[in-house]
């Protein structure tokens, strides 16, 4: 017979040593003090990187283009790469955020590295740099900011500060883990601009209230400082990736639709906000006009007109990270459109998605089409996943960087074709 | 497989719900590893997470896999993601994915002592996180992520368990971060039955 122990604060006193220290660190850093963390490296050769290279030769890409991989990068979630370029930034949905080099500028990470390993972190998805080079990284429910982590990211002890106190981001009973993978931007204005996924897969109705107040299931906007917290998005149901249109500054954004209502609906989502404030449908709508069933009788917000998504997309694809295309090595048809990432379903009979699409913008900054870019991730005989993109970042060069955490790899898409177009 | 351990709490014994749903229905691991089709994406075929939401469930105990399917289908445990998979699965179907799943076989690998393993765990959870009751799941290796968020939720209330609702409820944030890292440095690796 086994006897259990409840004093369960006497019991695990052993375990605190470690706990008290990873807290202490965040002091310490803040007063720019050393502690003794150690990295942890990852080797960029052998036989996990000969596995992930042989996945290349499955990706497909339009004629002039050239898949590699990158880097190799375990559960490499959203990417933010660093205004010099030497060094990209990567979350997870764990407790790392790696550094990503390539020294040499060869095109292929030679070191790839945890980031700051004397914090303990928790659920970093979202890094995102402001213009002066201060990067920003969301977790769960903080977010933490470190001056120049370009030129500092090789020590173990850079100088952090706290921009959202833990437990401020959202309030600590609505912590999830699914929902929680949070993205960040820094605006034209100069503000962070941070995703809150809603943690369910439809609100309940007595949440509605405080999650609208609060920006859960919406994207909310706050000076570099944590001060002046606005809801600038609502009505999202899970979105895991934004960007601002560099010509006109309207905010773009994907959005997960819910689970459950069938294979083929309510489909994707690709947003296009003109306005702080805007309302986007969800939970009463899926896509423009699928009517989530749980809302059907509850009254929609007064005076409130909702904004129909820019494009549908399939049905469960799981549109999830996206950029803009800033650079000028791609062919002229693609500049200033959008690229975004499809994770894959994850529960449809028929399993879509994993693929990268490309969204052109007109003139006029509407959405002008979409199309498939890279695919091949998934292999649609036997139904399994060889990778799943999460997240698009562009290097200086102009090149495509595709995250993608089920391989845990990062993949490059060059342009080496002669422009003709 | 381990053979059954009634539990002692306070002179009272616990022989969960979970058992005597356990034995009602044998499951055919054939057909669990049919509808595991449905479970691949996050938890791998052989029960490897694929995805760190999810937990690892290749070689969990049987009882266990089965007390939480049935308590996602019936709402008694919520998920944004099991909540779905699980509500059309009938009381067969959820011994079969429990047959199919508990059938792999677990090993561990430990790198710290394991006499420094948090001790408000280790009699149900085991110090290298391979269950030791019927109706605890195995730890080991699992996301640091996954455990600090479950005990959070049996430390708020969102799911509740009459052994660790209580346990949980003692510990701060900084205890959970510990405990969680404890079970997720452990290395695993499952070999799926045939």
């Amino acid at each position: 017979m086994q006897k259990l122990k409840l004093g369960a604060a006497l019991g695990i006193c052993t375990a605190l040593a470690g706990a008290a220290s990873a807290q202490d660190n965040m002091e310490k850093l803040s007063n720019m003090q050393r502690t003794d963390a150690t990295f942890t490296v990852i080797d960029q050769t052998g036989p996990t990187a000969e596995a992930l290279a042989d996945i290349v030769q499955f990706i497909n890409v339009p004629e002039g283009f050239e898949v590699s991989l990158y880097a190799v990068v375990p559960d490499a979630r959203s990417m933010a790469v660093a205004p010099q370029g030497t060094v990209t930034f990567v979350g997870t949905r764990k407790d790392k955020v790696w550094s990503v080099v390539d020294r040499d500028r060869n095109r292929v990470a030679d070191q790839v590295m945890d980031f700051a390993p004397s914090i303990t972190f928790d659920i970093p998805n979202g890094p995102c740099f402001s213009r002066d080079g201060f990067l920003y990284i969301a977790e769960r429910n903080r977010v933490l900011v470190f001056p120049a982590a370009e030129f500092f990211f090789e020590g173990p002890d850079p100088a952090v500060g706290v921009v959202v106190p833990k437990g401020e981001l959202i309030p600590v009973e609505e912590e999830s883990f699914n929902h929680t993978a949070r993205v960040c931007r820094v605006g034209p204005d100069g503000k962070l601009y941070i995703s809150l996924g809603q943690p369910h897969n439809v609100q309940p109705v007595e949440k509605l209230e405080l999650y609208d107040r609060l920006g859960i299931g919406g994207i909310i906007r706050i000076n570099t400082d944590g001060t002046g917290r606005e809801v600038f998005t609502r009505g999202v149901r899970n979105s895991v990736g934004h960007d601002f249109n560099p010509v006109n500054g309207d905010l773009w954004w994907t959005d997960n639709q819910t689970d459950g209502m069938g294979d083929d609906i309510p489909p994707g989502e690709l947003n296009r906000q003109t306005a702080a404030g805007q309302h986007f449908g969800y939970p009463w709508l899926g896509g423009a006009s699928i009517e989530i069933p749980e809302y059907k009788d509850v009254p929609r917000p007064e005076g409130v007109e909702f904004v129909a998504p820019a494009v549908e997309l399939q049905a469960h694809a799981a549109d999830l990270g996206m950029s803009f295309y800033r650079g000028n090595s791609f062919p002229a048809k693609y500049h200033g459109g959008i690229f975004s990432a499809q994770h894959g379903s994850w529960n449809r009979t028929v399993p879509v998605g994993a693929q990268v699409m490309f969204t052109a913008l007109d003139d006029e900054g509407n959405a002008a089409g979409t199309e498939v870019f890279a695919d091949g991730w998934l292999n649609k005989e036997t139904g399994e996943y060889r990778g799943r993109p999460m997240d698009i970042a562009f290097l200086p060069d102009g090149s495509m960087l595709v995250s993608d955490d089920f391989a845990g790899a990062i993949w490059r898409i060059a342009y080496v074709g002669t422009a003709s177009e | 497989m381990r053979g059954l351990a009634p539990l002692a709490l306070g002179g009272v014994i616990l022989t969960g719900g979970a058992l005597a749903e356990g034995d009602a229905l044998p499951g055919d691991p054939a057909a669990g590893k049919q509808l595991a089709g449905q479970c691949r994406t996050c938890h791998g075929l052989d029960g490897l997470a694929r995805i760190p939401i999810a937990p690892h469930i290749g070689g969990e105990p049987v009882a266990y896999l089965i007390h939480q399917l049935t308590a996602f289908r019936d709402g008694r445990r919520e998920h944004e993601m099991m909540s779905i998979v699980a509500r059309s699965l009938s009381d067969q179907q959820i011994a079969d994915l429990a047959a199919w799943y508990s059938g792999h076989s677990i090993a561990v690998e430990m790198t710290a002592d394991p006499s420094a393993a948090p001790e408000a765990c280790v009699d149900c959870h085991g110090a290298d996180g391979l269950a030791l009751i019927p109706d605890a799941p195995n730890l080991a290796g699992e996301t640091n992520i996954y455990i600090d968020t479950q005990l959070k939720a049996f430390r708020s209330g969102k799911r509740t368990h009459e052994v660790m609702s209580p346990i949980a409820m003692e510990l701060s944030d900084q205890e959970i971060r510990a405990v969680a890292d404890w079970f997720a440095a452990i290395n695993i690796s499952i070999e799926q039955a045939e």
